[in-house]
């Protein structure tokens, strides 16, 4: 049962409904993808027993940690987890040190080789540890956030768009270096983002969710390769980050990623129907016919 | 004189034993209400905020008759300790901790209210239990509702008359507090006693509230009735 996954039950919004039925091993880094509201960071919320009202059972390497209406069978704290918020979550008032020395001072002993001092230099925060975190950008926010998570030595690592406030040097340095500590250390990793090259450079497993239900789960880079294959055949899609908005001008920078440069042409009209985020990523099937794109 | 700063003495330990004995009690109430989406929440709200609107005298007298040794409380106070409630300084505490309440409870309420679930929730995803969160997250970021709670309380009860003349009399060293002698001071004409006293608790209100303000910002919602 090592690393395995197991939930299965729902949670019922006014609106929305989680419905869950999965099992997977944790010992491949999963991703998660979906357009926004399709609950990804609510399923990331009930494996860390943030939502109460989950109705289910959730399971992690043999040990049930949600069951039924007993919800406090293992509570958050004692999850052994390390969570990064999309909104970072760092507590408010004190440094980046103290920040840092909350979740070390609670995480259990082992022996790992991502110490206090390769982690805050590589992950460029070194020269922050006496800032209030107050002051800090968006960007450093999550690195601290990823910081103090990995801090925690977590048994079971969940990221939800933890590099989106980080310019695009940034998120490939960050990229890369999960990429090498992650396999290193043995930390099962559940990573939820928009962007598909992230996803398919940290994860090797991947479910879609669409308004609360899994629709597809299989291997990324198959998923992916099936997505592309959709592209050649016409229903072409894109990935973009956006970089900047102006709400004022009704203007947005996207960053493209490289295929979807390729599958727009200048004086292409691209329809936006959400209001594009500074950070966050956007992903929609493109319509060749009518040169229009659904965001 | 003498008896005057005797009296300054006795207010001075009624206040401070008040402000720490609220503290306890206001700590899981004030939690309570500014968490808590019971529907019971606004009437024990209500209830708080009571002696904001009462009249000290009408509180003074429903404690005088809850506490005096024929009645249950009361009655088993004598029994417990051989002193009576009513017109002793234990009777003044209590009288004080329930007259002072919404002055402790409304600043941590607020404070409390200020401390954002998400932050509590990241806490627990370091590993923090529900009271290590309360001691290291919520307590350090309530600190000014804590000041400004105790500033107040301690403030109040220093200017505590109609419950104190109500429940405790007029008794040199058990309860003759600070505004029962002015009171005394000004029926025996003696203005000038009278004078001390009251310019020494004016003095005193204005730096607590000074404290309060430059220390505390506007955080703070209690209002006088």
């Amino acid at each position: 049962m090592s690393n395995h996954l197991i939930m299965k039950g729902c949670l019922r919004r006014a609106r929305f409904t989680l419905d869950l039925d999965i099992d997977l091993d944790l010992s491949m880094p999963l991703g998660i993808l979906g357009m926004t509201g399709a609950g990804k960071t609510t399923l990331l919320r009930v494996i860390a027993g943030l939502e109460p009202e989950f109705s289910g059972r959730v399971e992690f390497c043999g040990e049930v940690w949600h069951d039924g209406d007993h919800f406090d069978l293992v509570p958050t704290h004692r999850r052994g987890l390390g969570v990064v918020f999309q909104d970072s979550r760092l507590l408010p008032g004190q440094t980046v040190g103290s920040n840092l020395a909350f979740a070390m001072q609670r995480a259990p002993l082992v022996d790992a080789k991502l110490d206090y001092e390769t982690l805050t230099k590589a992950l460029n925060i070194s020269h922050l540890l006496a800032e209030s975190v107050d002051i800090l950008s968006g960007g450093e926010r999550q690195r601290v956030a990823l910081a103090r998570a990995l801090l925690t030595r977590p048994r079971l690592l969940l990221l939800d768009e933890p590099l989106s406030a980080n310019d695009a040097d940034h998120r490939q340095q960050l990229i890369a270096r999960l990429s090498d500590w992650l396999p290193a250390e043995g930390i099962p990793l559940v990573y939820v983002s928009h962007a598909a090259n992230e996803l398919a450079q940290l994860t090797r497993q991947l479910i879609v969710l669409e308004q609360g239900t899994v629709t597809e789960q299989g291997e990324t880079h198959v998923l992916f390769e099936a997505r592309n294959d959709a592209i050649n055949k016409g229903t072409q899609s894109v990935t973009a980050m956006v970089m900047s908005a102006d709400a004022e001008h009704g203007t947005a920078t996207l960053q493209l990623d490289h295929d979807a440069v390729g599958a727009l042409a200048p004086g292409d009209r691209v329809l936006l129907h959400r209001e594009p985020i500074e950070g966050s990523g956007l992903g929609a099937a493109l319509k060749p016919q009518s040169g229009e794109n659904e965001g | 004189m003498p008896g005057d700063l005797q009296a300054v003495g006795l207010t001075a330990l009624l206040a401070a034993t008040t402000t720490l004995l609220l503290v306890p009690i206001a700590s899981p109430l004030a939690w309570w209400l500014a968490r808590s989406s019971s529907p019971f929440r606004s009437l024990i709200e209500a209830v708080v905020a009571m002696p904001l609107v009462l009249p000290p005298t009408v509180l003074g007298f429903y404690l005088l008759i809850m506490l005096n040794p024929e009645s249950v409380v009361g009655g088993l106070w004598v029994e417990l300790t051989g002193d009576s409630l009513t017109f002793s300084f234990s009777g003044l505490v209590i009288a004080s901790i329930i007259y002072s309440l919404p002055f402790m409870v409304q600043p941590l309420q607020a404070a409390f209210r200020a401390v954002p679930e998400p932050v509590l929730e990241a806490a627990a995803t370091l590993g923090a239990s529900p009271r290590d969160r309360w001691l290291n997250v919520v307590l350090p970021m309530a600190k000014r509702g804590y000041l400004t709670g105790c500033v107040l309380t301690f403030a109040h009860t220093v200017g505590e008359f109609g419950v104190v003349l109500m429940m405790g009399g007029n008794i040199p060293g058990e309860t003759r507090v600070l505004s029962i002698a002015i009171y005394e001071h000004v029926e025996t004409l003696n203005y000038e006693a009278a004078h001390m006293l009251a310019l020494g608790l004016l003095c005193f209100s204005f730096l607590s509230l000074w404290l309060v303000y430059r220390f505390a910002g506007h955080r703070f919602e209690v209002v006088r009735g």
